[in-house]
């Protein structure tokens, strides 16, 4: 939507310049509700407006990897990653079009989690995060090309609860693919879990 | 978005509406007061700055910012009715759920803190106090008022039997008075017949009540009167969470008839009872202002809308959102109020703009506390199938957990910004 307005405000300035009044006829209304934006617009009640969560046990899911989202969606929908929220939500997604939500958010642009981390946590989880950077790489962005996920910016509540899934294997049960990284969650102490997630969540 | 000046937008305007605005002039923009006529501008009255209401005046702003919107609401602060079970057990304060509406006037909303009087859909305008105020189209948030007559003695008593229903004063009340309840008290909670605001209110209610009598007055009783057969909504979670709490007894389909403040008693058609704080929860139906404009069925309750727009079925222009309807398969909850004032407000701007009402389906997240640490939910999804809105599926937690109540914390963080930020 910002960006849209951005456009529409250029092409404005663009009208006054060259046109006084009155202004271009061709000038886009300033809509919002193009059709997958009205669509999804029930998300926002919890992952915020275009998918900008400001709560810290929701994800963002503004800018996130199509790819990603749609394994994710799909996963949820087969309850092959358990939620009871995202189940039914999942389902509601793949009425509306798998493709088209995927695209709509990953065209947003992220804002990352305005909740600000202890800094000495920050640090701790820093050093705590080497056995993380080989996949996440060293800036949390994670490798969309072989599905793995930007941790960056994700508010802390959220980072937390995942990890505690991967260590329970709550978080797509019996998935071999997966078992790396809870195998390695499992090593990681409990206690570190706090910073492990300030840290990502500092991430910029 | 909200840098942009008017000037601004009147140059990115569509020519047609330009001249509109143009002939209407800015003047007719600065004041609303007591006019009847449209001032050129298309202008969206929205009555009710609740979960719908609120939610339907920021999104008809963040869809055309060109449309005025004018919000009526006389109270100046938005008190959450979820969470407010939570200031009952002393777990919160009523001031960590209450919003004033600057976000929304951020937004370019007038607010304006006044009751509508009536609504007069043949002529398109609300009337206040000070005038009339025109609309194009009409949003309508009126939320749930209490069938007072059908309990004896209960209109006489209005207003020192506590309902609690609406959060604000009377949550704060009801929490003082459970809070200075004798140790070994009898509170007593009725819950109405089916349909009512929040269907796992009154139980989440119970939930947190007998947690904090269990923990601070172990001799106090809750007693639980339910005008329905069973508890209504999450039934086996809650179920289960009461078994940790012995200090509940349930009466299913034990309709309270009477109430009796003086004697501190109430009756059912059974028995009567004494009590030493009394929640009673009387029978509801849509707000007193589109009972008035007849836009309930003929039950007198509750408002058939358009599944698609949420327009009234008996008055073109006027949508209605939030508790007060009916005939979808959803409930009455904040979540799904919120999701019908964005899609009702979508509507609005769409067809204001001439062009079809794209179609949209609400959604349902719905948390309730059973202890100090844990919540259970259930979650709603829908599609919009021929025109209507058909549930795709229901789920529940499979437990009540801490993960849960820290979801629910996130949902509130999100879903109030949602609705006034």
């Amino acid at each position: 939507m910002p960006r849209a307005h951005i456009a529409v405000v250029g092409a404005a300035l663009l009208a006054a310049a060259s046109a006084p009044a009155p202004a271009s006829a061709q000038a886009p209304a300033p809509m919002l509700y193009e059709t997958t934006t009205a669509r999804v617009v029930t998300c926002a009640a919890c992952h915020g407006v275009n998918g900008n969560s400001r709560s810290d046990a929701m994800p963002i899911i503004a800018g996130m990897d199509a790819g990603y989202f749609k394994k994710q969606v799909q996963a949820y929908a087969a309850n092959a990653r358990p939620s009871p929220e995202m189940g039914p939500y999942a389902k509601q997604i793949l009425d509306i079009g798998l493709d088209e939500v995927a695209g709509h958010f990953a065209a947003q642009r992220m804002e990352p989690t305005p909740l600000k981390a202890d800094a000495a946590a920050v640090a701790r989880g820093r050093t705590a995060s080497a056995p993380c950077v080989v996949c996440h790489g060293a800036d949390g962005k994670g490798d969309p090309a072989r599905g793995i996920p930007s941790l960056a910016g994700q508010p802390p509540g959220f980072l937390r609860d995942q990890i505690r899934l991967f260590r329970q294997d709550a978080r797509n049960p019996g998935d071999t693919a997966l078992a790396a990284i809870k195998a390695l969650m499992k090593t990681l102490p409990e206690a570190q879990d706090a910073d492990l997630a300030a840290y990502y969540s500092s991430l910029r | 978005m909200r840098k942009l000046t008017r000037r601004t937008f009147l140059g990115a305007s569509g020519a047609g509406v330009v001249g509109a605005v143009m002939g209407g002039g800015l003047a007719g923009c600065a004041s609303t007061m007591g006019e009847t006529q449209p001032t050129g501008r298309r202008r969206v009255v929205v009555i009710g700055g609740g979960w719908g209401g609120a939610t339907a005046a920021k999104y008809v702003r963040m869809g055309d910012p060109r449309i005025d919107v004018v919000l009526l609401e006389p109270n100046r602060q938005f008190i959450s009715c979820p969470f407010s079970n939570l200031v009952l057990a002393g777990l919160r304060d009523v001031g960590s759920l209450s919003f004033g509406y600057d976000g929304l006037r951020r937004r370019g909303v007038t607010v304006r803190h006044e009751a509508a009087l009536a609504i007069e859909p043949d002529t398109k305008r609300v009337r206040l106090a000070s005038g009339y105020l025109a609309y194009d189209r009409l949003i309508v948030s009126p939320g749930v008022d209490f069938l007072w007559d059908q309990v004896e003695g209960l209109p006489a008593a209005r207003d020192t039997v506590l309902h609690a229903w609406k959060a604000g004063p009377q949550t704060v009340e009801l929490a003082r008075q459970i809070q200075s309840m004798p140790d070994n008290g009898v509170f007593i909670l009725t819950v109405p017949p089916v349909a009512y605001r929040c269907p796992p209110g009154p139980y989440e209610r119970i939930s947190m009540v007998a947690w904090y009598l269990k923990a601070n007055k172990p001799r106090a009783k809750v007693l639980v009167l339910d005008a329905n057969p069973n508890i209504v909504s999450k039934t086996a979670l809650f179920r289960e969470a009461w078994k940790a709490y012995p200090n509940i007894e349930y009466r299913a389909t034990n309709r309270v008839i009477a109430v009796d403040p003086g004697a501190k008693e109430v009756r059912t058609e059974f028995d009567r009872i004494k009590y030493d704080v009394l929640n009673l929860i009387p029978p509801q139906r849509a707000g007193q202002i589109v009972v008035d404009a007849n836009l309930v069925g003929a039950d007198k309750r509750w408002c058939e809308v358009s599944h698609l727009t949420y327009e009234s079925v008996k008055a073109p222009g006027v949508h209605v959102v939030g508790d007060a309807t009916t005939g979808l398969p959803v409930p009455k909850s904040g979540n799904v109020a919120n999701s019908m004032g964005k899609i009702a407000a979508i509507a609005a701007v769409s067809l204001l703009n001439d062009k079809p009402a794209p179609s949209v389906a609400p959604g349902n997240t719905c948390y309730s506390w059973v202890s100090d640490r844990e919540a259970i939910a259930v979650v709603n999804a829908y599609k919009i199938e021929n025109g209507k809105v058909v549930q795709i599926e229901q789920r529940l937690t499979p437990a009540q957990s801490p993960a849960v109540a820290a979801r629910a914390v996130g949902w509130t963080q999100s879903i109030w910004q949602d609705v006034v930020g």
